[in-house]
């Protein structure tokens, strides 16, 4: 009796130590198919080249070809270019935005609900709906842009326009009209999570520390440079960051607003990865330009994860 | 200090300038819904004009408005149906193929993420095990692979898969799984954060009366955190039917295409016809922002719980 409640008293002690293991194994065997297992499979593939025969060791022949192949360096431009202007014009807004919603305001949940909507929209709808404006001839800002009296000589066309002779180089610089769109529709529909995360930290600066240096005289711009930013800092950091990281990895606006044109003036690094897989059926030189991607992005992850840790050691 | 009235004019401006930038956020979606209700005659105008409502004598006529609902003909192509129970049946590829993919692969991904998200979660914020925090880290660390530079592989994977004849397998189980494996870090961090902001005690009050684990954590603790989880399950949710490139490459059969796939073919074929593509996308982008809209607090409660931690 007393042995038999002691045996079953141990089976439910081995059943509760074991719990935490149980319910956490599905999570850890769904990431280790199908992300562990193909992150070492793409470095598996980019030291190899396809080959009718199979798959040849080529070592790290892959990266040398891709870093030979011109289109490779004007595409770092082109992404360099693109998260410059991304990054800070959504952060500018971003800010100056979340600025105006921090104060107590009547409508502030329908602002913030309304300025929400264009982060519900996939960026490949997205990407359409600001091709549509465009389309040569027939489309509403077309319209506009191709009134040679306000562009001269000839007006602008979005989706033709090749880019001008660079300035440093080979550079990309100044950036096709194309690029610059693909910035703004990038943007349009990253600025409401910004402007959440922005207006999440603003709110969490404590109301008394404004009040009190406004008694001591600080005008609303001195407010916000050495009060708002210096304590916001780390969020604006994680802020930056996620944006190069979405940035760096969105493809499918380039898919549906350029598709990398008109010629390859908005062919960022993650469309070429596109391109030069499944358009030239290189797999081991676009993993390897896989991995250069997967690297920064790593970089970066790790500098967010330096932010918040000191943010936390602060706090 | 700033006189009462001086505050006032400020408290109006602000109010204009956040109009004027909820204005422009809308213009773009405006101009969609717009352009998708316009016959043929007037997409193919030069100059466009923004509305289709111009007569021979002005240039703004709201009884001459040439309303029109054929872009939406063309992309649901209603066919009337005797013996339905709707008169008419919709035959177009969205509504017979790509929606209620998308609607699948979201769906099931969502309560999958949901699933395991809330059980890892709450072992990570409930138990201190050897290799926990190791864990965490690894997790953390996994959000930082691009599902764009895993789709080689993938892509490769779902070729092999697609070779060795498993029964009852097909593309549509993959993407989910890859899906799930996307989506699941950042989730378990989110649900961790939920589950955290429960208090022990009340668990523990439950062990105490005799409970089991297992009987507390689904008496106790998941009631507490529906709302929290239920985030999580509608951020996946929009995440994976807004999902373009994994649905492009991973599947090859038309039938199991999602809608994202059919958009840009859609796209493709439509190359002046904007008002099929603007009808195309507005059916495709309407379902979720609905469920935005009615759930907003659930999406932001996830998002910057998210945002700390990612």
């Amino acid at each position: 009796m007393t042995q038999d409640s002691a045996r079953r008293r141990r089976a439910n002690k081995t059943i509760r130590s074991m719990l935490p293991f149980w319910l956490i194994f599905p999570t850890v065997a769904v990431l280790l198919a199908v992300q562990v297992y193909p992150a070492l499979y793409t470095i598996w593939l980019s030291l190899h080249d396809r080959q009718p025969a199979g798959w040849e060791w080529v070592g790290p022949r892959n990266f040398d070809r891709l870093f030979k192949m011109g289109l490779f360096g004007e595409s770092v431009g082109h992404t360099a270019l693109f998260l410059v202007g991304y990054t800070s014009l959504t952060l500018l807004l971003g800010f100056f935005i979340a600025l105006l919603l921090n104060r107590k305001l009547k409508l502030s949940g329908l602002y913030i609900t309304l300025l929400f909507i264009p982060w519900v929209i996939a960026d490949i709808i997205v990407g359409i709906v600001f091709r549509l404006l465009v389309v040569p001839d027939y489309g509403l800002l077309a319209g506009i842009l191709q009134n040679p009296a306000l562009f001269p000589p000839e007006g602008l066309s979005v989706l033709t326009a090749s880019r001008a002779a660079a300035w440093v180089g080979d550079f990309p610089f100044p950036p096709a009209p194309a690029m610059i769109y693909l910035i703004l529709a990038s943007t349009w529909r990253a600025l409401p999570f910004i402007i959440l995360l922005l207006l999440a930290a603003m709110q969490t600066v404590s109301a008394e520390v404004i009040e009190s240096s406004r008694i001591d005289g600080a005008n609303s711009s001195q407010v916000v440079r050495h009060i708002l930013v210096p304590l916001m800092l780390p969020t604006l950091v994680v802020a930056l960051f996620s944006l190069t990281l979405s940035g760096m990895n969105g493809v499918g606006m380039v898919f549906s607003l350029t598709g990398g044109g008109p010629g390859s003036s908005t062919e960022v690094l993650s469309y070429m990865l596109y391109a030069l897989g499944w358009r030239q059926l290189e797999f081991g030189r676009a993993a390897a330009l896989a991995l250069l991607i997967a690297a920064i992005n790593w970089l970066l992850i790790l500098g967010t994860l330096r932010v918040t840790r000191l943010e936390e050691r602060n706090a | 200090m700033p006189s009462l009235t001086s505050k006032r004019a400020q408290g109006w401006l602000v109010h204009a300038a956040l109009a004027t930038i909820c204005l422009f956020a809308l213009i773009p979606v405006a101009t969609t819904v717009l352009i998708s209700f316009k016959g043929e005659r007037d997409i193919l105008r030069k100059p466009p004009n923004l509305f289709p409502c111009d007569s021979a004598t002005q240039p703004f006529d709201p009884s001459a408005c040439r309303w029109s609902v054929e872009g939406y003909q063309r992309v649901l192509a209603p066919r009337p149906a005797p013996e339905g129970l709707l008169p008419i049946r919709l035959t177009g590829n969205l509504v017979s193929i790509y929606l209620p993919n998308s609607l699948l692969y979201a769906g099931a991904t969502a309560l999958l993420v949901m699933l395991l998200a809330s059980m890892s979660g709450y072992a990570f914020s409930r138990y201190r095990f050897r290799g926990r925090q190791t864990l965490l880290v690894a997790i953390l660390a996994i959000t930082g692979i691009p599902l764009l530079t895993n789709l080689l592989a993938l892509y490769q994977m779902g070729v092999t898969l697609r070779k060795a004849d498993i029964p009852l397998y097909d593309d549509r189980f993959f993407l989910v799984v890859v899906y799930t494996g996307f989506f699941l870090p950042l989730s378990v961090w989110i649900a961790k954060g939920f589950f955290d902001a429960i208090p022990r005690d009340l668990e523990e009050a439950a062990l105490i009366d005799g409970c089991s684990p297992l009987g507390a954590l689904l008496r106790v603790s998941m009631p507490l955190a529906l709302p929290g989880l239920m985030a999580v399950f509608l951020l996946t949710f929009v995440n994976v039917w807004n999902e373009f490139i994994a649905g492009y490459l991973l599947i090859a059969k038309n039938e199991f295409k999602p809608a994202m796939f059919g958009l840009y073919e859609f796209l493709g074929q439509n190359i002046i016809n904007l008002q099929v593509v603007a009808a195309a996308c507005i059916l495709i982008a309407l379902p979720v922002v609905v469920l935005f809209l009615f759930a907003r607090r659930s999406f932001f409660a996830a998002m910057v719980e998210g945002a700390i931690k990612g």
